[in-house]
């Protein structure tokens, strides 16, 4: 009895353990300098019956429901690839993965493929040498969004490393059960603060939500993001010094007495759904009405942006130095930058359609203006009149680390 | 006499039910949560219910299943190969005396006394250059590190009060080698062996950082799973988890529980 029992535990790790050779099995070898000598079809023909691993944040159950399903599918029967989806609680795991991998020498045969990224985890990785090579502007599906979608990553110059996916814009959430008119300005939400003590808080920087209200305030009294796009020390030290000052009138006004922040955006999102705080704010238009949806805000709830604007961000998609299968990760890439996976995934996940409208056929143009939009969520007209650029991310570090010492410290 | 006994089980009944309370209320929480379609202040009771966030973890494609059985297997595994390393050094440590022992008991609780993030971290280099990332064997290995020496203390109990002589008597009497260790060794110690196993596998089980660093998100167990709905925010599917995480955990209690209450 216990011998075969024994027996049957050792043949049970010899399949465990040759099991783990499975994941690199016969991948087309490609670099990116075969890109320009081959067409695409040939690409896709060789990413045919491959694996792909895409590695991407997965904390939301209706973003993985319908990659593991819905996408999963519709790249097996388009293409017959199977994609793996890599689920991250931090895009900077990715990251921090692969800096390992590269100091230990493995330049191939890599676990991921392709990674859902932007902002400082695409310069980490830039500057690391991470990525695999500039093949943006070789994908077919590239002609859909507006060049300068691909110019800039919070002022990281892209050059092609990653490819824009898609695009989320800053907006505020309030409930009109509770008041009709929103403050839409800096001042006016410093006068609003003031007049309705303990009824507002942001998100503690460095937390990314957190740290983008930041830079609306920066934006405000540096004169505008435009003048934010490359980093200058002069104007830094004059539009922060007013930042601080403003944000520490504010303070003793703030819920807690500004004592405390929002943690999280999930803090913030409770706060406002327990009707502790009267704002709550999001990247993503179309949040407050997932929101609702969930049962989570009340019915009432809807977003405002502010007269200025409020900053509009791409996310991207991009492969790594030591990709297994960087073939198979073009043609899925291209896939997910195909109108028909932005309409389907719109519908599905309620998310804000990315593409220049004019690029659309009509009937894709006609499919992309039926979408439902959600009540709380703006027109496309309104977002895109206030839509503001990201600043270069040299400015979101200094204003991270100077806003510890200057706000969260100061008086104590 | 009577009065004595009838205190006891006053006593005995207050201690099970505050340990119902402390256990049982936020496993109650849980479950209400996990059933919960919104559950905001004030309400005391969530307003609406529904199946969502079970269906999702039954649903294959969300790949809840498998991580469940990566899980188990993995457990599993490391708990077997932890009591195999783990045995020898036991009993060498509590039956014998030889120079370096102190030395050797320290290198063997180590991996214990040192940080965890540590380890992690600086395995994952070595496990690189041994190709050993992103492959079940990698995980397994990279658990066995925090388990052995916890196998090894609870073992090394149950062998300081076994009597060698029992092996010389079997073996005299004709028993084999395996006969010995079949039916007098093991037996012996079988209860600090049940309880090392049961080390082991919990140790296995809620190892989160060595899986995600070590298995590269390829390997993708429950606790990572976890994690990246706690994150994310989604309450009800981060209780469902939860409770199933704790499924084993509860299970041991329970008959921990019963097996007290017969002897």
């Amino acid at each position: 009895m216990k011998s075969k029992l024994i027996l049957t535990f050792a043949l049970f790790l010899c399949l465990t353990f040759s099991a783990c050779q499975n994941s690199n099995t016969n991948a087309p070898k490609f670099a990116p300098g075969d890109l320009s000598k081959t067409d695409w079809q040939t690409i896709e023909n060789k990413a045919r019956g491959t694996n792909v691993a895409f590695a991407m944040w997965a904390g939301d159950e209706a973003r993985n429901r319908f990659f593991q399903r819905d996408v999963s599918r519709n790249l097996k029967e388009k293409y017959d690839i199977n994609l793996q989806i890599v689920p991250l609680g931090d895009t900077a795991e990715a990251v921090s993965k692969l800096l390992n991998e590269k100091s230990a020498g493995k330049s191939a045969g890599g676990s991921i493929d392709m990674i859902w990224i932007n902002g400082e985890n695409f310069r980490a990785a830039k500057e690391g040498g991470l990525l695999w090579g500039k093949f943006a502007a070789s994908l077919p599906n590239n002609r859909y969004y507006d060049a300068e979608a691909g110019q800039r990553d919070f002022g990281t110059a892209i050059e092609n490393l990653e490819a824009p996916w898609q695009k989320a814009q800053f907006v505020f959430a309030f409930d009109t059960a509770r008041f009709s008119e929103p403050p839409r300005s800096i001042d006016a939400l410093g006068d609003w603060i003031k007049a309705h003590p303990g009824r507002f808080t942001y998100i503690a920087p460095p937390d990314f939500t957190g740290s983008a209200f930041l830079r609306h305030v920066l934006f405000h009294f540096g004169g505008g993001a435009n003048k934010f796009q490359t980093f200058d020390d002069e104007l830094y030290k004059n539009a922060s010094a007013k930042t601080f000052t403003f944000l520490n009138e504010i303070k003793p006004f703030l819920w807690r007495r500004g004592e405390t922040y929002a943690n999280s955006t999930k803090e913030l999102d409770r706060l406002f759904a327990n009707g502790e705080i009267d704002f709550a704010f999001a990247y993503g238009a179309n949040f407050a009405s997932e929101r609702i949806k969930r049962g989570e805000y009340p019915p009432t709830a809807r977003t405002f942006v502010l007269d200025s604007g409020t900053i509009a961000n791409y996310n991207f998609l991009t492969i790594p130095f030591n990709a297994n299968n960087p073939a198979g990760a073009l043609v899925v890439i291209n896939y997910l930058l195909s109108p028909e996976f932005q309409i389907e995934q719109s519908r599905i996940l309620g998310s804000i359609y990315p593409h220049k409208l004019d690029a659309l056929s009509d009937a894709e143009r006609k499919a992309v203006l039926e979408i439902e939009r959600g009540a709380a969520t703006l027109s496309a007209e309104e977002l895109d009149a206030h839509s503001i650029p990201e600043a270069d991310s040299e400015y979101l570090q200094r204003l991270e680390k100077d806003w510890r010492e200057k706000v969260l410290l100061s008086g104590q | 006499m009577r009065e004595n006994s009838s205190k006891i089980s006053v006593r005995t009944k207050a201690a099970v039910a505050a340990f119902a309370w402390v256990i049982g209320l936020p496993l109650a929480w849980l479950t209400v949560q996990s059933f919960a379609a919104s559950w905001r202040f004030p309400a005391l009771i969530p307003p609406a219910f529904n199946l969502r966030a079970w269906q999702y973890l039954f649903d294959s494609s969300s790949g809840i299943s498998n991580a469940l059985i990566n899980s188990l297997l993995i457990a599993l595994t490391v708990t077997f190969l932890a009591i195999v390393f783990a045995l020898p050094a036991a009993r060498a440590i509590a039956l014998h005396n030889f120079t370096g022992k102190n030395l050797l008991l320290f290198v063997l609780l180590l991996p214990i006394l040192s940080p965890s993030i540590a380890a992690a971290i600086g395995g994952h280099a070595l496990f690189l250059r041994y190709n050993l990332t992103d492959s079940y064997a990698g995980v397994i290995l990279a658990h066995l590190v925090p388990t052995v020496p916890y196998c090894v203390l609870t073992l090394t109990g149950g062998f300081s009060r076994f009597d060698v002589e029992l092996e010389a008597q079997a073996r005299t009497l004709g028993a084999s080698g395996w006969q010995v260790l079949r039916f007098v060794t093991l037996p012996a110690i079988a209860p600090s062996l049940l309880l090392s196993a049961v080390f082991a596998f919990m140790i296995s089980w809620s190892q989160y950082l060595t899986t995600l660093l070590i298995g590269g998100g390829r390997i993708i167990t429950l606790p990572l799973v976890l994690v990246n709905f706690q994150r994310g925010g989604d309450e009800a599917v981060t209780a469902a988890l939860t409770l199933i995480f704790l499924a084993p955990t509860v299970l041991f209690l329970a008959v921990t529980a019963k097996y007290w209450r017969e002897n």
